[in-house]
């Protein structure tokens, strides 16, 4: 990989002339054409590839660096604080999960881990995991019902709750980023010498294939008792302030300290730097790591990851595409990349506690079907993704299962203006098209549209809103956020329109709690809807999942009737790597393409 | 002289507490790095989770008692939390401060040398084709903004890999994460062309002003009537030029340097987001983005105490440099 001595007297001498060179050379010229080379991941967006592009066998060696855009600080993903794509990433190579999520929004048994999982009632639900026999810590431990139950007591919120107010440091208790699930539980019991795991559950849960994984590994639970001095194997009688002990460890400790079960173990991890991976000589699991070293190098500016990639530094990116980055990686030889539509999605969000806004469902019925989303994904991304279309449904995307165009039939994002006309004079409005007035004679608008700075894309969303929204009579300023104030924009309602992004969960009814349910965590513009908040509750509980998106999309009907939030179009996800190594897949959930980092490897 | 340095230590104290006081106010209030937690992630955390990162930033706490919590605990070593957990700001801060100086003051030797070599041949043929062509280049690297030349850098070093078949040049970090071989002169092959293009990017933006300050100095100097004198008395023209002139054409270089050494030192910020150095500059981007504000003091405690420093050490070569300046 390194510079060979005779290369580099060669180019000592050129390093001379290197300032000459700077006129001459215009960025970009490598001889190669678009197109060539490109078979690896180019298959990858054809229906029903997701799962199985690029893929081929792999020899033995190859150094791998792939990008992470942040730097790692939090070391314990289940946290709040360590709840981070970046962390999920790094933890995914070592630590097992149940269910891994795929690149074609389904999720996949982790057969190394448990060789089957069945619900065996409905009432109380019940969930038996049998562990693989041969699943083990890489210290010997057998992985056993003792680090499930160690999972649950740390996630449920109330073995290990939350540090009291007193505690400025936070040393007592945990934050778990969700506690969805892991609440319903009512006992998790281990048999048959801890390798039979069976969960009770006090209430059904719907997304039962989001515990113990899903992006949130398990972590050995024999290092936390061991260090917070609980006995060992018996994670059910952990008092709070072990389980805080262990919860803390787990915050502080890069894997590379403790013992993990994967293809890979993590050798070393340098601050804010890069983590650096090695086959784990004690992996027992079906599919053994080819590559010599697998390395996750952090470069936080997106824009210098085609360059580190064409000078060889990193051999596989996943930044945000954008026109310039997806046109430079095209010219780079050898690499192969594809653009997936991902679980993030674009939305124009109106804020209910705006008086007016709130008052009228015909105006903001109104205001969507003004709106062209056409026009905004031909001046933003599809520009290089000729592929984006409408996103047409609140809780899921296209190819997952549950997924109803609801929004469209509607005529909401057509910009189809006359039947937008037609909702405020049916709702008695005056001055349509010219200078809007409510039925009772106040003035609608000037509304502003808010994006964060500096984001292109956003402020080009606001600009066609507000054209178009001028065209109903409709006054838009438009007024960007300041990098650091998005969050008091929404907490504090400081908009009246708002666009920016949601990632949906390949879980979708935790999602909908979240953000549609009266009162919930992301539901910053104040939608209220009892028939929603129901609907919403029922589906959670819903242990049929055919019949949770059912529950869903019913729920989303009357969601689109409100007129609330107006999906756009699902963010464009973009994975570029070097045609020498196979397996690599664009996976947009949360994830990332380090789902399956054991399979990568140099092309046999 | 010594008696002056103290002194004027002394006097930049209550300066320091003042004005971080000020800066104080005004970050605390640039933004709600509560609301970011509350908003950024997903699902979005529980009540208990917002209310314990609260009281974990001390953003309960009015400003004048927050701010005597700050700086009492910076003298004892404790720079207060960040937004970013398990983030030790001290640790993070001195970290980062080696690897801008690190990145710096190659780059300012040589900027410095060149500048000084550039600018004096430059004065001494004036108007001839060689003074055009470095008042050209000059002005070039002035006005060429510093991502766009330190991106065309980049490409050129790809270029010159390639034409090698080597990987000598890095255009991201310090160092490679991993060396084939571990050999020592590896290691050091590896740091050498992981630093050429960032240092080259900085030093020519320094050097570009450098240059004409020290043509104008030099200009200047050499019309003087005692360099006049000193050749009349029929010294060799080296010895004046050395001896005389370009002593004396140091001095105001030698201000200009000192003050924008502390300037570079907290300024790198592009060099080092484009190149990837985790030093200074991501730092203070990084603190205010996310409203971190214990992260930006610190940022802004060590600049104020690098520039009051550098201002010192500009008057004190004064001296040096010109012997009837005397501090007393």
């Amino acid at each position: 990989m390194r510079a060979r001595s005779s290369a580099l007297t060669k180019g000592l001498v050129l390093a001379a002339g290197l300032t000459l060179v700077l006129g001459a050379c215009s960025g970009g010229g490598g001889g190669s054409s678009p197109g060539n080379g490109h078979a690896g991941l180019t298959s990858c967006a054809e229906q029903g590839q997701a799962n199985t592009c690029n893929s081929g066998p792999t020899k033995a060696g190859g150094t791998f660096t792939y990008v992470l855009e942040k730097n790692i600080q939090q070391w314990n993903v289940q946290d709040t604080n360590g709840n981070t794509f970046e962390n999920g990433e790094a933890l995914q190579v070592v630590l097992p999960s149940v269910f891994v999520p795929q690149p074609d929004f389904t999720v996949k048994l982790n057969t190394d881990l448990v060789s089957s999982v069945s619900q065996t009632s409905t009432s109380p639900q019940t969930l038996v995991y049998k562990i693989n026999p041969k699943a083990s810590w890489n210290d010997g431990t057998p992985i056993t019902a003792d680090d499930f139950v160690y999972y649950w007591r740390t996630n449920n919120g109330k073995d290990c709750p939350p540090p009291p107010a007193s505690d400025s440091t936070q040393t007592k208790g945990c934050l778990p980023q969700s506690t969805a699930g892991y609440d319903r539980v009512k006992s998790v019991t281990g048999s048959d010498g801890g390798r039979t795991v069976t969960v009770v559950m006090a209430k059904p849960y719907s997304d039962w294939k989001s515990l113990f994984g899903a992006g949130y590994p398990l972590y050995p639970a024999h290092v936390a008792e061991k260090l917070s001095g609980a006995k060992q194997g018996d994670a059910a009688h952990m008092t709070a302030a072990q389980l805080t002990q262990g919860w803390q460890y787990f915050q502080k400790t890069p894997p590379s300290k403790y013992p993990t079960a994967g293809p890979y173990k993590m050798q070393s991890w340098v601050d804010n730097d890069h983590a650096t991976y090695v086959p784990d000589p004690r992996w027992r699991g079906a599919h053994k790591a080819t590559l010599q070293r697998l390395i996750f190098k952090v470069i936080t500016d997106a824009t210098q990851e085609p360059i580190a990639l064409r000078n060889n530094e990193v051999q596989g990116i996943y930044p945000q595409p954008e026109v310039d980055l997806v046109n430079q990686v095209k010219s780079i030889p050898n690499v192969t990349y594809t653009i997936g539509n991902g679980l993030t999605w674009e939305h124009f969000d109106l804020n209910l506690h705006n008086p007016v806004l709130g008052k009228y469902a015909a105006l903001r019925r109104s205001m969507f079907t003004a709106i062209s989303i056409k026009d905004i994904v031909a001046k933003t991304v599809g520009q290089f993704d000729p592929e984006v279309k409408q996103l047409g449904n609140h809780n899921f995307v296209p190819g997952q299962a549950g997924y109803k165009d609801l929004v469209t039939p509607t005529g909401q994002g057509s910009g189809d203006l006359t039947k937008a006309k037609k909702y405020l004079t049916d709702a008695k409005f005056t001055g349509v098209g010219s200078a809007l007035r409510t039925p009772d004679g106040k003035a609608v608008g000037p509304f502003n549209c808010r994006y964060t700075t500096g984001n292109q894309i956003r402020q080009s969303e606001c600009q066609i809103l507000q054209s178009d929204l001028a065209n109903l009579g409709i006054k838009v300023t438009i007024k960007p956020i300041g990098a650091a104030d998005l969050g008091t924009v929404l907490t504090g309602h400081q908009y009246d329109i708002i666009v920016f992004a949601w990632v949906a969960a390949p879980f979708p009814t935790s999602g909908a709690q979240q953000n549609w349910v009266t009162g919930g965590g992301g539901n910053y513009g104040g939608y209220s809807n009892k028939k929603v908040d129901a609907l919403v509750a029922q589906a959670v509980g819903e242990t049929d999942p055919a019949k949770a998106a059912q529950l869903l999309d019913q729920a989303d009907q009357i969601m689109v009737d409100d007129a609330y939030v107006l999906p756009l179009y699902q963010k464009p996800t973009f994975l570029a790597v070097q045609t020498r190594f196979v397996n690599m897949r664009n996976n947009s959930t949360n994830v990332g393409p380090a789902y399956n980092t054991g399979e990568w490897g140099l092309k046999k | 002289m010594l008696a002056y340095t103290v002194r004027r230590i002394l006097v930049s104290i209550p300066v320091l507490i003042i004005s971080t006081f000020i800066v104080f106010l005004v970050v605390i209030n640039a933004g709600d790095p509560v609301a970011n937690f509350a908003t950024s992630r997903q699902p979005a955390p529980s009540k208990a989770a917002v209310a314990a990162f609260a009281r974990h930033v001390h953003a309960d706490q009015p400003a004048v008692e927050r701010y005597w919590n700050w700086i009492t605990g910076v003298l004892h070593g404790d720079w207060g939390p960040s937004v970013q957990p398990n983030l030790d700001i001290g640790h993070d801060l001195f970290t980062r401060f080696r690897v801008t100086v690190t990145l710096v003051a190659a780059a300012m030797l040589i900027a410095l040398v060149l500048a000084v070599l550039f600018g004096v041949f430059s004065a001494l043929r004036q108007y001839s084709a060689a003074d055009y062509t470095i008042t050209f280049f000059g002005f070039l690297f002035l006005a060429m903004p510093v991502f766009w030349f330190a991106v065309l850098l980049k490409q050129a070093g790809i270029w010159f890999n390639e034409q090698t078949g080597s990987q000598f040049l890095g255009t991201i970090g310090e160092k490679s994460p991993y060396l084939e071989s571990d050999t020592f002169w590896n290691a050091f092959t590896d740091r050498i062309g992981h630093l050429v293009l960032p240092t080259i990017t900085l030093a020519l933006v320094s050097f570009a002003s450098w240059t004409r300050y020290t043509r104008a100095s030099m200009l200047e100097v050499m019309d003087s009537d005692y360099v006049r004198l000193a050749r009349a008395k029929g010294l060799r023209r080296g010895r004046v030029l050395v001896r005389h002139a370009l002593r004396t054409a140091l001095i105001p270089l030698a201000t200009v340097t000192a003050l924008d050494i502390a300037i570079i030192l907290g300024g790198a910020v592009v060099t080092e987001t484009i190149f990837q150095w985790h030093g200074m500059g991501e730092m203070l981007v990084q603190s205010a983005t996310t409203v971190d504000v214990y992260r930006t003091m610190a940022w802004l405690l060590l600049s104020a105490v690098v520039v009051i420093g550098f201002n010192l050490v500009a008057d004190l070569l004064y001296a040096v440099l010109d012997p009837r300046i005397r501090y007393d």
